[in-house]
């Protein structure tokens, strides 16, 4: 992979004859008060982003929060109403120019982006051509990220037989045709089975390591644990949440686990007791007697209270936990709470 | 636009240049993955001949025109009229098609943000048809140079292959319009049937233009009508062996109208994909 993405500029030295000024080179992407709507409907209200070369930036948040709309502002597709949108510090306007359009690559969340009657390496040189790329470097372009989405075997293949993963890794490797500085993927992982979602992060991850911005588009709350760097949560065109994943984790509430406690030597219903152990560190509810299998129960700790250090109180008290599993995750649980759902 | 275009613009034209190609290919490809539509084509062009032979039967040879001296049968005159209507049915039609394609397909959003200029688009989308439908003609008349009583005058080929230069830009325009206002209004297809129409019918494509004689509004329209030029040069040149001279003076007519169509269809379509931009509507459908 090959990013282009520039460093650090430096300046002449000033007349004073001071040391040359070092500024650093403007963000791969940078947004500032961006609004659209569509006639009524506010898409996007005052969104405001920075994204920095070698890092991801997911985009979270419910079906028509405007990500995908925010994606199209970025890509020129669709005009702001109010508000500057700059691509390597570049203002787009109007009809986005070709120069930076050679600076994205671009994963649509769309299936049929591609000419099916065609074979998958006919649609990337076809594609690569219009990038400027040469037939024959276009040609071997097209071999060599057909192999990085695995996708070699189906090459001559018309793309209207592949499957919608196949369709979906295809795309990703249009982006990469050109090892673009920036990409924007929306909903890349959307339907795709867990290790192809996995394969497609990690095509994306190759990318930012050798430098690229990346803006992922998702409304799948666990997938950017542990993959992005910095999150965006949008609701109905606003924006909720800005910040790292831990700090997003951060905002949840209350976390809510499911224990499931072994069936006591003396029988009866252990809820009670759990109930007296864990105080007012934690809410206790039934949730289904196993017969003989023991007992479930979902306890919602309260403020900073440790889960080892509620399981250490109850094991202490003889109480086997047998099995331990959050409810949901604290991601889930900050996005259903920013978006109002939880 | 505050970006700096690419600072040499001869380079940028060399490159938007060498796009042209890979488009010819995809279409080509495509094209031919539907072969059996390549074959009906070609069997509704002869049916029509045939229907027309059958017409001709009843038409009196003496009501026809003469071209460079020559009475020219009605199978004569109209299989030159079948020719140049097919092309610009197919060529209008088809560039038309192009961006609806594109824009039922899904294809038109991640086209339009390949760095290529919407002039190499419409360009592009065409160059197949540029390439395929004057062929289309050239075989056709020569297919119903066999048919009884037809015969051309083939050294008239350059100068009707000259016409048909020059018509070429008039109806690549009048395709980008349509293709403008399918873009604006989706179902835009629908002009195209209608334009087409007019101008066949107006043109004498079909019957020579005198019988609108009694007629002053159809008459009005058919010396409006670029392609009334077009047909009397090229039935001149294949017709009449009249030489260049009835061509220059259907070029010089359709020279100017040709680059005011097009410049229009540019024009319109940048228009129209402006506004797609500003509606955010340019991927629906």
């Amino acid at each position: 992979m090959r990013a282009r993405v520039p460093g650090p500029v430096v300046t002449s030295a000033t007349e004073a004859g001071d040391a040359p000024a070092v500024t650093s080179a403007p963000p791969p992407v940078e947004l500032v008060n961006v609004a659209r709507r569509f006639k009524e409907t506010v898409a996007l209200d005052g969104v405001s982003l920075r994204i920095d070369a070698g890092s991801i930036h997911a985009l979270l948040g419910p079906n028509g929060a405007g990500k995908t709309t925010l994606i199209r502002v970025m890509t020129g597709l669709v005009e702001p109403d109010a508000g500057e949108v700059r691509l390597m510090g570049i203002r787009l306007s109007g009809v986005t120019s070709r120069e930076i359009r050679r600076l994205f690559g671009y994963v649509p969340s769309g299936d049929r982006t591609f000419y099916l009657r065609i074979s998958a390496t006919e649609n990337l040189v076809f594609f690569g051509r219009l990038y400027g790329l040469s037939r024959r470097r276009a040609l071997v372009r097209a071999a060599e990220v057909l192999e990085a989405v695995e996708l070699t075997d189906a090459a001559m293949l018309p793309v209207g037989v592949f499957s919608h993963g196949m369709q979906k890794r295809l795309s990703l490797a249009r982006a990469l045709l050109l090892d673009p500085p920036i990409l924007f993927v929306d909903e890349a992982t959307h339907d795709l089975d867990p290790e192809a979602s996995a394969r497609a992060r990690e095509l994306v991850a190759g990318a930012v390591r050798v430098g690229a911005a990346v803006v992922w588009a998702t409304q799948r709350v666990d997938e950017i644990r542990g993959f992005a760097d910095r999150v965006t949560l949008i609701d109905r065109g606003v924006v909720r949440f800005e910040g790292t994943v831990p700090e997003l984790m951060g905002t949840s509430a209350a976390r809510r686990f499911l224990l499931h406690i072994a069936r006591q030597p003396g029988g009866g219903s252990v809820i009670e007791r759990v109930t007296d152990l864990l105080g007012p560190s934690a809410s206790v509810l039934p949730a289904g007697d196993e017969g003989g299998e023991g007992e479930h129960l979902l306890i919602v700790l309260e403020g900073d209270v440790a889960l080892g250090d509620a399981i250490a109180v109850l094991a202490n008290d003889g109480i086997k936990v047998v099995a331990c599993r959050e409810e949901r995750s604290e991601i889930e649980q900050a996005f259903l709470k920013l978006t109002g759902a939880g | 636009m505050i970006v700096s275009t690419t600072p040499n613009k001869r380079a940028a034209l060399l490159e938007e240049i060498r796009k042209l190609p890979a488009f010819f290919r995809r279409d080509l490809l495509v094209t031919w993955s539907y072969k059996l539509q390549f074959f009906t084509d070609w069997i509704n062009l002869i049916g029509q001949v045939v229907v027309f032979y059958f017409v001709s039967g009843l038409v009196n040879p003496e009501t026809m025109p003469s071209y460079g001296g020559t009475q020219a049968s009605y199978l004569q005159f109209v299989t030159i009229g079948i020719a140049v209507t097919s092309f610009l049915q197919v060529s209008l039609a088809r560039v038309t098609a192009a961006i609806r394609n594109e824009q039922l397909q899904g294809t038109l959003e991640t086209l339009l943000l390949t760095p290529t200029a919407p002039a190499t688009f419409q360009l592009g989308s065409a160059m197949y048809e540029i390439a395929y439908v004057p062929l289309r003609v050239i075989l056709f008349l020569g297919f119903a140079s066999f048919l009884p009583g037809v015969s051309y005058t083939i050294q008239g080929l350059p100068e009707a292959v000259a016409v048909l230069v020059v018509f070429v830009p008039f109806v690549w325009g009048l395709g980008v319009i349509s293709a403008a206002a399918t873009l604006t209004y989706r179902r835009g297809t629908s002009f195209v049937g209608a334009g087409a129409s007019a101008l066949t019918i107006s043109s004498g494509a079909y019957f020579p233009v005198a019988v609108f004689s009694k007629y002053p509004f159809l008459k009005f329209l058919a010396a409006l009508n670029p392609m009334t030029y077009a047909l009397y040069a090229i039935r001149n040149a294949l017709l009449g062996g009249a030489g260049w001279g009835p061509t220059l003076i259907a070029i010089a007519i359709l020279l100017p109208v040709a680059a005011a169509t097009l410049a229009a269809g540019v024009w319109a379509f940048r228009l129209a994909l402006r506004r797609e931009q500003r509606r955010g509507s340019l991927g629906l459908y």
